[in-house]
């Protein structure tokens, strides 16, 4: 029997379409019954979306940048 | 007139136009500048790459001035190493890899140790392999984008993950926040699929707990 527990340990390969498809009917009638689960498969989907948004922040300034280039200037010499 | 001193004139004329340089491919850039030093190929990798490996090695370190360490030795060691990259693999995947190692130095110069906590029994669910009374409760999934999105929840995201034990947030920057496949992530840690995907799912589901917790305290 399909259980919470096997909701979370494929909810990778759901989210990257991976299952198998007899996996797949089992998941999505088991969170189709289960509010914890659906909530749990809402929720894990929302992070994702938060976390991709970090991937856009920047972290290099001016002048950590400027300081990069005094250092490559000051050890490498020109081919 | 030989052939590829032609080849190399074309490189240098052309290389004095920005635009061109900015279409170039990383193996491109690579070349450009170990065959002919061209200048404006390496600045043009260090404009593309400064803010990933900065950003990976902040990953790495959680202290910005440790990471300013390490971005500063990534950069010198591809000016004294670009011309020994092979091409075996994608030149970021060579790039992180480089970062990873220098990181690792950087901390054991500094003697700076993480004890590595594993997260394998990491789980949602009871004993009995339910979820009952565990998620809903928190169910943070139809809040406005405004707060889902807001700076604070960026801030607790970027928090928690620097909480996870670091081979699991190497794991997690490189595929989740860089958007890595799990084979570059492979490739890069040198580690098994199996154990970017075990990592990964580990550090997810206490990501998504430390959100669900941050979203519920939230509200009150």
């Amino acid at each position: 029997m399909f259980m919470c527990k096997d909701v979370v340990e494929n909810i990778m390969g759901y989210i990257d379409c991976e299952l198998d498809l007899q996996t797949l009917k089992e998941l999505e009638k088991h969170t189709g019954d289960c509010p914890e689960c659906m909530a749990f498969v809402n929720t894990y989907k929302r992070m994702l979306e938060i976390t991709g948004k970090l991937k856009d922040k920047p972290f290099v300034t001016p002048e950590i940048r400027n300081r990069l280039r005094i250092l490559l200037k000051s050890k490498v010499k020109p081919a | 007139m030989e052939t590829g001193f032609l080849k190399k004139l074309i490189n240098i004329i052309v290389t004095k136009d920005n635009e061109y340089i900015s279409d170039k491919s990383d193996e491109e850039l690579v070349n450009l500048y170990t065959e002919i030093g061209d200048e404006n190929a390496f600045d043009e990798i260090v404009r593309r790459y400064a803010n990933k490996i900065y950003g990976f090695a902040l990953r790495i370190t959680r202290n910005s001035s440790d990471a300013e360490e390490v971005f500063q030795e990534v950069f010198l060691t591809l000016t004294k190493k670009l011309d020994t990259f092979r091409g075996e693999s994608k030149f970021s995947s060579w790039l992180y890899r480089i970062t990873v190692n220098a990181s690792y130095m950087y901390l054991r110069s500094q003697k700076k140790h993480e004890s590595n906590i594993s997260l394998e029994n990491y789980y949602p669910y009871d004993e009995k392999g339910t979820l009952m009374g565990r998620v809903m409760a928190k169910d943070w999934s139809s809040r406005p984008d405004i707060i889902i999105f807001s700076n604070e929840a960026l801030k607790i995201i970027d928090k928690s993950i620097n909480e996870l034990p670091e081979s699991y947030r190497t794991v997690f920057h490189l595929r989740d926040v860089e958007g890595l496949l799990n084979e570059e992530v492979a490739d890069i840690l040198e580690i098994s699929i199996p154990a970017v995907k075990s990592r990964l799912h580990r550090a997810r589901l206490f990501l998504r707990d430390r959100l669900s917790d941050y979203f519920h305290e939230w509200r009150r």
